[in-house]
């Protein structure tokens, strides 16, 4: 180790003193007359010192990779995601559905505790939590993934109207002062009441509420494109307004994007577990997460079946978790503030 | 400023007006059996005259009149599996003491400990307690109540030898219930007022009164808590009614005789009077909390008077 | 004239931690404030003025800090102050500051009378509600401000951007402090309040036997209010010297780019002087005279070699090759030498 060290030292040390040298040559090879000279004046030259390497996706990205714990959650958010994907196609696996029994005496085999033959045991009437955990983790991740996309599109596309369309501004705010005055669990519960419950309508009703901040903060983000004075300096000196949308509103725009969507998958798994829990939940064919911890809910005053709520919930926590970390850092590395 | 007032009740009560009127909709679309006690025993005359009775056979626009005018004599109609026949006013009237008297308790707690968190916060801000209280943060918000809240209940009855459920008499039965509907708004409190008052540590007049001399934690309590403080007063009315009419999941999980409670338990057996109540009623709270934070706000901040709002929310 | 010094700047450097990287914002300064003067340090954006005098007040942000130097006030050296007390003793008390914008420096939730009353309490041994009051009401007065007793009670937004800004002024003074720093009081003002608030400046100046630091890129401003100029380029003094001495016989070409873009100057018809290209990158190192980009007639030596300070006359400094004996005769641009005839431009 001391020994590159001082190498690299000794280096550095050379090539510095190399670099006085050759000014101090420079200065020894002309003479006083030619150093009082002038010297050849390039205006490119001068306009050049100033420059700044600076790029706003390479900072941003690195600013992400900075965050230790962050990237972390990513790869195992990822790993996650992956793995309920080819789950299903794997060997040895269980329908999650299949209620296993004794093949010698027709009993259900309820409550095993995990082992060999069921890694995470079974439930109190005997389906594999394993298969069950996963076909779970499928569903809810599914339905976060959709609410979070219908709320990107529509928040969006509403958005975009409302800060364009000046003259139905008025309209629009009005429609969002009502919406955005009735509390939203209200809003979930008394859509999840109407309606059959399946996933499409779970969908529906968490996207209900979801897209109207999104819609607002599009709005400003327009009205500020449209009015700031940098935007307006911009468009005096010919700026097309599409370069204005691609280089001033983009970057900022994904980054709140991507974190209103990183952190409605796990509001959205969270009101599936209480819709569940409420009784307005996915029939218990199609379990999302929301269904086991519920059925774990209900023996969870047994230590021995215990696991039944512990598994399911652990798996949800780390999602959520993860979700939750990788949206706000990446939400941090793309605020340019913090590009230093 | 009072136009300001009087235009801003005017629009809550449009609000309203619209949701009442949806949610009357909404509710008239449900399955029929909402509205009888034993549907399945009944012949097909047996509902026709019952539905008549009810008043719902009548074109749609009647039956929102109806509705209105019952309304403003105080009545919501009545229980039809819940409780057969009793007003719905009578059995609200029943559950809602118990819920305030928790939700009082419970925003206390969360004042008392969610306020210095932000504080604290936001004064050792990126040192060690900043980082703990983000961790808090950040666990209590990325998973969902519904998954902490059955591990307290979970832990808290097993290792503390807390009972189960809740009982009004026992004191160490309110342990539970309270820490668990405080805990998200501490988290909220906290997050707020720490990033509020990390906002005011970056103006100007803050430079201001450090190059004038204030010391630092008298900048932190004279100028920065005290400004920070105005935005998050907007959000304190809302979230005080909130907690007050009841969790609705808390409740039910210690089979509370509140509000909350009542809401998961009448949804289980549809009855739609009580739904439409109930659902109505949270919507109204969360309506007036707005308003009143709306309200508390002209009164705090000088520049709202003026219609100079700066920054806004 | 010997007059006392009363803060000296000697060998400081300031650097900044920037996006991993090391910005050198002030490069071997050395600068006596002499006590009773008016000295305008004048450069453009980014030269480090405002730098230079936030190291007075330990009010340079987080990721900077002064890795060798002094700045002597009163037999102590600031450079090496770390605590948050002993700076507290230094701001406001000792060394006052007026910030650029009045539209953000006061505080929008208090009213104005309680926030200088609060600089009074700081400061000041008078004790008593009705005193304090009482003095905040001559503070007032002393800035210009009619009708005290009900302004006392109102809050920022209620006052215009002057008014704020003759309020900043207030809480300065009522700090009671030696040196007052003024950075760029007047850039977000109208031109015609600007007049007011320097003529201001030069009142209290004289009342409370203030010393003045004013940091301009405002040439107009310097020629209203300075005694002596400080011309900033790339976080270093490349011209020190009495303001008539700076607008008559300048020596440094940057100061005489500086002068000649003036729009007094301006000719019926022509286009207005600029100064090409832009300053140099503080993260990089610079070699030789930092203006020499810049510069349509540098010499060849300016690329290689940092000049020293040339003294022109006891209190008159410049740091250009074109001093040395050997360089070649280079005259400043005509524009500025009739800058006598301009009676515009200096006093």
């Amino acid at each position: 180790m001391a020994s590159i060290k001082d190498k690299l030292s000794r280096g550095l040390e050379e090539s510095m003193s190399r670099r006085m040298e050759r000014e101090a040559d420079a200065l020894a090879a002309m003479s006083d007359e030619e150093l009082f000279s002038f010297a050849e004046y390039d205006e490119k030259e001068s306009e050049k010192t100033g420059y700044s390497n600076y790029s706003y996706w390479g900072s941003t990205i690195r600013m992400f990779l900075k965050n230790r714990g962050a990237v972390c959650m990513l790869v195992i958010m990822l790993a996650i995601l992956i793995f309920t994907i080819i789950q299903p196609y794997l060997p040895g696996q269980m329908d999650p559905n299949l209620v296993n029994a004794d093949p010698e005496r027709f009993i259900p085999l309820r409550n095993v505790p995990p082992g060999a033959d069921f890694w995470f045991g079974t439930n109190s009437i005997g389906q594999d939590l394993w298969a069950r955990i996963w076909t779970g983790t499928r569903t809810s991740l599914f339905i976060g993934f959709s609410v979070a996309l219908v709320e990107a599109v529509v928040g969006i596309t509403v958005g975009v109207l409302w800060g364009y369309m000046r003259r139905l501004d008025f309209l629009f705010t009005e429609i969002y002062n009502v919406l955005d005055n009735i509390p939203h669990t209200i809003i979930l519960i008394l859509i999840a009441y109407i309606m059959t419950p399946s996933v499409k309508t779970l969908i529906f009703a968490m996207s209900l509420t979801g897209w109207i901040g999104m819609a607002r903060f599009i709005r400003n983000q327009i009205l500020i494109i449209r009015d700031r004075d940098y935007n307006l300096a911009s468009r005096c000196l010919g700026t097309p307004t599409y370069r204005l949308v691609m280089r001033n509103l983009l970057p900022y725009l994904v980054s709140v994007i991507m974190l209103r969507m990183a952190l409605s998958i796990p509001a959205a798994i969270g009101s599936e577990v209480f819709i569940t829990y409420i009784g307005l939940g996915l029939p218990a064919t199609t379990p999302g997460l929301g269904r086991l911890i519920e059925e774990g809910r209900v023996v969870m005053m047994n230590a021995a079946q215990r696991y039944q709520l512990i598994y399911p919930t652990l798996i949800l926590s780390i999602v959520t978790v993860s979700f939750y970390i990788i949206g706000n850092a990446f939400s941090d590395a793309a605020d340019p503030k913090n590009h230093r | 400023m009072v136009k300001y007032l009087a235009k801003r009740v005017g629009r809550s009560l449009i609000t309203l007006f619209i949701i009442i009127c949806v949610v009357f909709i909404l509710m008239r679309l449900m399955p029929i059996e909402g509205y009888f006690k034993n549907f399945d025993k009944l012949t097909d005359s047996q509902i026709q005259a019952g539905l008549k009775e009810q008043g719902l056979l009548d074109p749609m626009p009647v039956q929102l009149a109806h509705f209105f005018q019952g309304m403003f004599r105080g009545d919501f109609g009545v229980s039809h599996s819940y409780r057969e026949n009793v007003p719905v006013t009578e059995i609200l009237r029943d559950k809602l003491p118990v819920s305030v008297r928790l939700g009082c308790l419970s925003i206390l707690v969360s004042l008392v400990f969610g306020i210095p968190l932000g504080a604290l916060m936001a004064h050792f801000k990126g040192r060690f307690a900043d980082k703990l209280g983000t961790l808090f943060i950040v666990f209590i918000q990325a998973v969902p109540a519904a998954v902490y809240y059955l591990f307290i209940q979970m832990y808290g009855t097993t290792l503390l030898g807390i009972p189960l459920l809740f009982e009004e008499g026992n004191v160490k039965s309110w342990i539970l219930p309270v820490l668990s509907m405080s805990l998200g708004n501490i988290a909220y409190y906290g997050m707020w007022l720490r990033r509020y008052m990390v906002d005011e540590t970056n103006k100007d007049y803050v430079r201001l009164a450090r190059a004038k001399g204030v010391s630092g934690s008298a900048i932190m309590f004279r100028h920065v808590f005290r400004n920070a403080f105005v935005p998050m007063v907007q959000y304190l009315p809302s979230s005080f009614l909130n907690t007050v009419i009841g969790s609705i999941y808390v409740e039910s999980l210690y089979s509370i005789p509140g509000m909350g409670g009542l809401l998961v338990t009448v949804i289980k057996n549809s009855d739609n009077n009580m739904v439409q109540a109930i659902v109505l009623l949270y919507a109204t709270v969360g309506i007036i909390g707005l308003l009143l934070g709306d309200i508390l706000m002209t009164i705090l901040d000088p520049r709202i008077s003026l219609g100079v709002k700066e920054g806004g929310r | 004239m010997k007059q006392e010094v009363i803060l000296s700047v000697k060998d400081l450097h300031v650097k900044f931690r920037l996006r991993g990287r090391e910005l050198y914002a002030i490069r071997n300064v050395s600068l006596d404030v002499y006590k009773g003067e008016s000295l305008a340090i004048v450069g453009e954006s980014g030269s480090g003025k405002s730098v230079f005098t936030k190291t007075f007040m330990g009010l340079l942000d987080a990721n900077g800090y002064i890795p060798s130097g002094e700045i002597l006030y009163e037999g102590q050296d600031l450079a090496k102050l770390t605590r948050e007390k002993d700076w507290q003793k230094i701001r406001g008390g000792e060394i006052a500051m007026i910030m650029q914008d009045p539209m953000t420096s006061l505080n929008p939730l208090k009213s104005i009378g309680e926030q200088i009353a609060e600089a009074i309490r700081l400061h000041q041994d008078i004790r008593g509600a009705d005193r304090v009051r009482a003095r905040v009401m001559d503070y007032l007065r002393d800035v210009g401000i009619s009708e005290p007793e009900r302004r006392y009670k109102q809050y920022a937004h209620e006052f215009s951007g002057g008014m704020r800004q003759r309020v900043v002024i207030a809480i300065a003074l009522a700090c009671n402090p030696k040196i007052l720093i003024c950075d760029e009081p007047t850039t977000a003002l109208d031109v015609t309040i600007q007049a007011q608030i320097i003529r201001l400046l030069k009142e209290l100046k004289e009342k409370y036997h203030l010393t003045i630091v004013f940091i301009t890129h405002d040439l107009g401003v310097v020629a209203n209010i300075a005694d002596r100029v400080a011309v900033m380029y790339a976080g270093d003094f490349i011209e020190v010297g009495m303001a008539e001495e700076i607008f008559y016989d300048p020596k440094h070409p940057y100061t005489w780019a500086l002068l000649s873009s003036l729009p007094q100057l301006g000719q019926r018809g022509e286009e207005l002087f600029t100064i090409q290209g832009t300053p140099p990158s503080l993260f990089k190192e610079i070699r030789g005279d930092a203006f020499a980009p810049r510069n349509p007639r540098a010499l060849k030596i300016d690329y290689l070699k940092e000049p020293p300070y040339f003294q022109v006359s006891p209190t008159h400094k410049a740091k250009t090759w074109l001093l040395d004996p050997r360089a070649p005769k280079v005259d400043p641009p005509e524009a500025i030498r009739n800058l006598k005839n301009l009676e515009v431009v200096y006093r």
